[in-house]
């Protein structure tokens, strides 16, 4: 299997002399740029842990100094014993990972009779689907609240769980952008070879949209993780709850419990940096659609 | 042997089945109050073991109650709700409480300060009832005053309430810029923290309703005097100036810690009773006082909030929760939450008792007589989102003041006309 | 129809049903009632009162419905194309062939996982006047300070910086995308001695353009409904500068209990977004190219 990596090696062996340096001085020059981005992109966790670990009079410090002056680690234990970081992280675990599976399946399956199928009115009723993405969430939230309570599953998961498993208007655009793409001699002559859509679906498409799919995974997962108004409203039980109603309570009236809620923060995030460093890794050994051709 | 058993499975089963669940929700989520709220629940579950009180901690800010509103509305709603005493009007005249007049809650009002108890009424009838207060005063760090050579005994309540040009002219001592003309420590900035439309309002004689002619009146002089006030102190020190001041050392949502009075880039402050814990906590070494918010005719004047304890619609167990609201309201509710949380309470009897107090705290109850509280209306939120705009205006020097409070009758009292009779 | 064509309405409906079913399941009750409710006055609870057109006749003479659709076009404006960019930009940054690059395109999405609330508050302290990271950068360039937050001039537009922070997400598509180009393609291009620009020009850009695509209606959805900002950070301060329509329209429903209203402003909402995303739709028919290898 090709890779792109030996690719390159191969295009730059190819390279004369002059066009090689050329290109080195053209990496130095992004490599610098992106030293500068992420550098500004990473400050905001940088300000995140370094709040995390200092002391109350350290924090009341003015301006904030951006080395702590004392390391207190133990606001991270404290904070897991502020709230019942354990339950919360189970809870938060088993609605994230159905909601990835949810969105991963339905997505794809809708997206694929969304681009890779003709039939007549298609396309209006793909219309319809990216107008449910104006639809402004205050005025559902009472109705939809309704239908679940008519269904028994108020306080459960299942209002956070089960509509992913019907596809969202976010993903299925985005996956049928990519499935558009995906030149469609392949599916035909795999049809000509007596495969049918759904085969076509699961030993081609799937395979070549992999990257896109990553996306969605890596989508859904940060969205149900950080999902905070849809648990606030459906679970009623402290111990149902999830780590972002849990960071709420970090925050009273006239109070905020600043350094524990950027540790329990930290933790939140630390889990989702994972999954995304994981997940990031499709990109790059994802097969392209070249390697295909 | 096995009849034993059995007879005994059926008392245990009907012991539970005769308990009574109650939910009871709160949004509150400060550690010591949460606490002492427990303690209030586990004393009730005690005396009253037909009633199982059950605390559920939600999340929710004062006047946003989406969760509530979602629940009662889908019918899953708690039986008893923890709600921002200011907003009663407001969710009863929505339809969102259980009226209390059922089980002639009117026979509980002589016990309460007057202001909390009005503050339960909408349209003739109750709708919850009272539970912890609190009240604003002026706290004024004594180190940056005597740093800018001002005698803080001149602040000192035992010299009365001060008066406008007293501040000013302490505050003009203290206010530093840098050589860029950014201010780097400011005085006193009357419309930061709790210095709010209804504070200076009522600081200059104000009235905010008239309940005959059920109209906002946030046109009434004394109110347009006090944003006077507030537009001038902002003329004064540069509208867009001060408010760099505030973005630059209290952002939105800044920590506690980070609050300029405690670390000395602000030398007077409205603010309430809650305050003296962060000071407690952030800033214990610090030398402060506290003393009458300041009025041009050095009349005392406070206001208070608070919160209350309400049936939401649709509650499954409203009469064992009515039960209670009678206790956690009431004296053996009020007497726990007031001494271990360091709230104010609502209950008469207890503000004679001088052993829940501590002497700063002592000042905050005896001003509670005498407090102002916000209108009850329909629309409170509305109007408390409208005067909050005109204040902005104002203190930007955006608008004069009448102007501003002119847009907000209108507005408002658009609104409020439909619950007119 | 012939056969054919019958067969694949069937499978085509057949692999859609799940939207299908989501759809009537959990947003056809929900819309209805919102369109009927926005011809009522209700509070949320209890009997709707019939009001006939009032609901939108009452948006006309609203200064505030009319200030908040303002600040929602400003802000959308704004935030749609300089969010291309950027997500372009990050994507074409984070697909270079170095062999540190997976810590960039880590470091770049770090934001965009971040808890809303977490971010805004670490945001709030970048934006200080006095102290942030960038009026720090401004002083250096010798430029005067702003105040980002608190100047009704500025504070849309850092609305509009904080949405940066988590371009990494959609950078993270276009990175997908960009993946996804045969190499077969640069090959030929460098062969025809292409500057790197024209390979972006030429061969990238045409073929991400179904992506853009995808962004810039997202993008217009996600503007016109922003909402967490105002929620979190400004209250809609200051003067109503950072009043946004679906913060407007939220508070109406579950702050002033106008729930009528409120589904009378949605509606004027979604029926305004669906022509521009029409609009859009039409247009990009001129430059969105689905073909790869043309």
């Amino acid at each position: 299997m090709r890779t792109v990596e030996s690719k390159q090696a191969g295009l730059e062996r190819r390279q004369p002399g002059p066009r090689k340096s050329q290109r080195n001085q053209g990496l130095w020059i992004s490599r610098i740029i992106l030293i500068v981005a992420s550098i500004l992109y990473v400050t905001p966790i940088y300000w995140m842990i370094t709040t995390a670990v200092k002391s109350p009079t350290e924090l009341a410090v003015f301006p904030p100094t951006l080395i702590p002056g004392e390391w207190h680690w133990e606001n991270f234990a404290r904070s897991v014993e502020f709230i019942p970081f354990g339950r919360y992280l189970i809870n938060t675990l088993i609605i994230t990972f159905f909601s990835v599976v949810g969105s991963v399946i339905s997505n794809l399956i809708v997206a694929y009779g969304f681009s890779r199928i003709q039939w007549r009115g298609r396309d209006l009723i793909f219309g319809l689907v990216v107008a449910t993405i104006f639809v402004p969430f205050p005025v559902t939230v009472v109705p939809l609240f309704v239908i679940f309570a008519k269904l028994g599953w108020i306080n459960t998961f299942l209002p956070l769980i089960v509509p992913t498993f019907f596809a969202n208007p976010f993903y299925v655009f985005l996956l049928r952008q990519f499935l558009m793409q995906i030149p469609f001699e392949i599916s035909e002559s795999a049809k000509v070879d007596g495969a049918s859509e759904w085969q076509v679906l699961w030993y081609l498409i799937l395979p070549l949209a992999r990257p896109a799919i990553a996306v969605v995974a890596i989508f859904a997962a940060i969205a149900a993780w950080n999902d905070f108004f849809g648990p606030l409203i459906y679970l009623q039980d402290e111990s149902k709850y999830t780590l972002s109603i849990g960071l709420q309570m970090f925050r009273s009236t006239h109070q905020v419990q600043w350094s524990l809620m950027m540790a329990a923060s930290t933790l939140v995030v630390l889990p989702v940096i994972v999954i995304f460093l994981a997940f990031q890794r499709s990109f790059i050994e994802g097969i392209t659609l070249g390697s295909i051709k | 042997m096995r009849l034993k058993g059995l007879v005994f499975a059926i008392v245990l089963l009907g012991l539970a089945m005769a308990q009574t669940q109650v939910t009871f929700w709160t949004s509150s989520t400060n550690p010591i109050d949460l606490a002492a709220l427990k303690n209030i629940v586990a004393g009730f579950n005690k005396t009253n073991p037909k009633i199982a009180v059950k605390l559920v901690q939600v999340t929710g800010s004062e006047t946003d109650a989406a969760k509530l509103m979602t629940a009662v509305a889908g019918g899953t709603g708690p039986d008893v709700y923890m709600l921002d005493r200011f907003t009663i009007a407001e969710r009863a005249a929505a339809g969102l409480l259980e009226d209390l007049s059922q089980y002639k809650a009117e026979s509980l009002a002589l016990n309460y300060l007057p202001y909390a108890w009005a503050e339960t009424q909408f349209g003739g009838k109750t709708y919850g009832l009272p539970f912890d207060t609190d009240a604003r005063v002026l706290y004024y760090r004594k180190d940056m005053l005597r740093a800018a050579g001002v005698d803080p005994n001149t602040l000192d309540p035992s010299k009365g309430v001060p008066t406008i040009k007293t501040i000013q002219d302490i505050a003009a001592k203290i206010n530093k810029a840098d050589s860029s003309g950014a201010y780097t420590q400011l005085g006193f900035i009357p419309w930061f923290n709790q210095g709010w439309h209804y504070t200076w309002g009522w600081a200059f004689g104000g009235k905010f309703y008239d309940a005959k002619a059920c109209k906002v009146t946030p046109t009434d002089p004394g109110v347009v005097a006090g944003f006077q006030f507030l537009y001038d102190w902002a003329k004064n020190l540069g509208p867009q100036k001060v408010q760099t001041f505030i973005s630059t050392y209290a952002p939105p949502n800044y920590p506690p810690a980070q609050d300029p009075f405690v670390t000395g880039k602000l030398a007077m402050v409205v603010t309430g009773d809650w305050f003296l814990q962060t000071m407690k906590e952030y800033a214990p070494n610090v030398d402060y006082g506290i003393t009458y918010i300041p009025t041009p005719d050095a009349k005392k004047t406070t206001w208070a909030g608070g919160w209350s304890m309400v049936i939401p619609k649709g509650a499954k167990q409203a009469a064992a929760a009515w039960e209670f609201l009678k206790y956690i309201a009431g004296a053996p509710g009020q007497r726990v939450y007031t001494k271990e949380s360091a709230h104010l309470p609502t209950w008469r009897a207890l503000l004679n008792d001088n052993s829940l107090y501590d002497t700063r705290h002592l000042f905050f109850k005896n001003l509670l007589p005498s407090a102002n509280s916000r209108p009850p209306l329909p629309v409170g939120a509305l109007y408390w989102d409208e005067l909050t705009s005109a204040m902005n205006k104002v203190t930007l020097n955006q608008a004069e003041p009448k102007a501003a409070l002119e847009e907000v009758a209108n507005r408002v009292n658009a609104q409020l006309q439909q619950f007119c009779k | 129809m012939t056969r054919r064509e019958r067969y694949n309405l069937l499978i085509g409906l057949l692999f859609i049903s799940p939207w299908i079913i989501g759809f009537l399941a959990f947003l056809v009750y929900p819309i209805v009632s919102s369109a009927y409710l926005s011809f009522t006055r209700f509070s949320g609870f209890g009997a709707a009162q019939w009001i006939g057109w009032g609901n939108y006749t009452r948006m006309a003479g609203d200064a505030l419905f009319w200030k908040s659709l303002y600040n929602t076009a400003y802000y959308t404006l704004l935030a749609v194309p300089i969010g291309v960019v950027v997500a372009i930009v990050l994507a074409v940054a984070m697909n270079q062939r170095l062999r540190e690059i997976p810590i960039y395109r880590a470091a770049l999405y770090l934001p965009s996982v971040l808890p809303i609330y977490a971010l805004s508050f670490i945001f709030i302290w970048l934006l200080n006047p006095r102290y942030g990271l960038i009026n720090l950068v401004l002083r250096w360039l010798g430029l005067p300070p702003i105040d980002w937050l608190g100047d009704p001039a500025w504070a849309k537009f850092s609305i509009v910086l904080l949405a940066q922070l988590g371009a990494g997400q959609y950078a993270l598509i276009f990175l997908a995308s960009i993946r996804g180009i045969p190499q077969t393609l640069y090959d030929a291009a460098e062969i025809d001695g292409a500057s790197q620009w024209h390979k972006f020009r030429f061969v990238t850009l045409p073929l991400i353009t179904p992506v853009i695509l995808y962004d810039v209606v997202i993008g217009l959805g996600l503007g016109l409904q922003v909402f967490a900002p105002s929620y979190i950070i400004t209250s809609g301060g200051p003067v109503n500068s950072t009043l946004f329509y679906v913060y407007y329209l939220y508070n109406n429903a579950f702050r002033y209990s106008q729930v009528g209203y409120a589904s009378a402003l949605s509606w004027v909402l979604f029926l305004l977004s669906v022509v521009l995303a029409y609009g859009i739709f039409r247009w990009s028919r001129r430059w969105v190219n689905y073909e790869v290898g043309t």
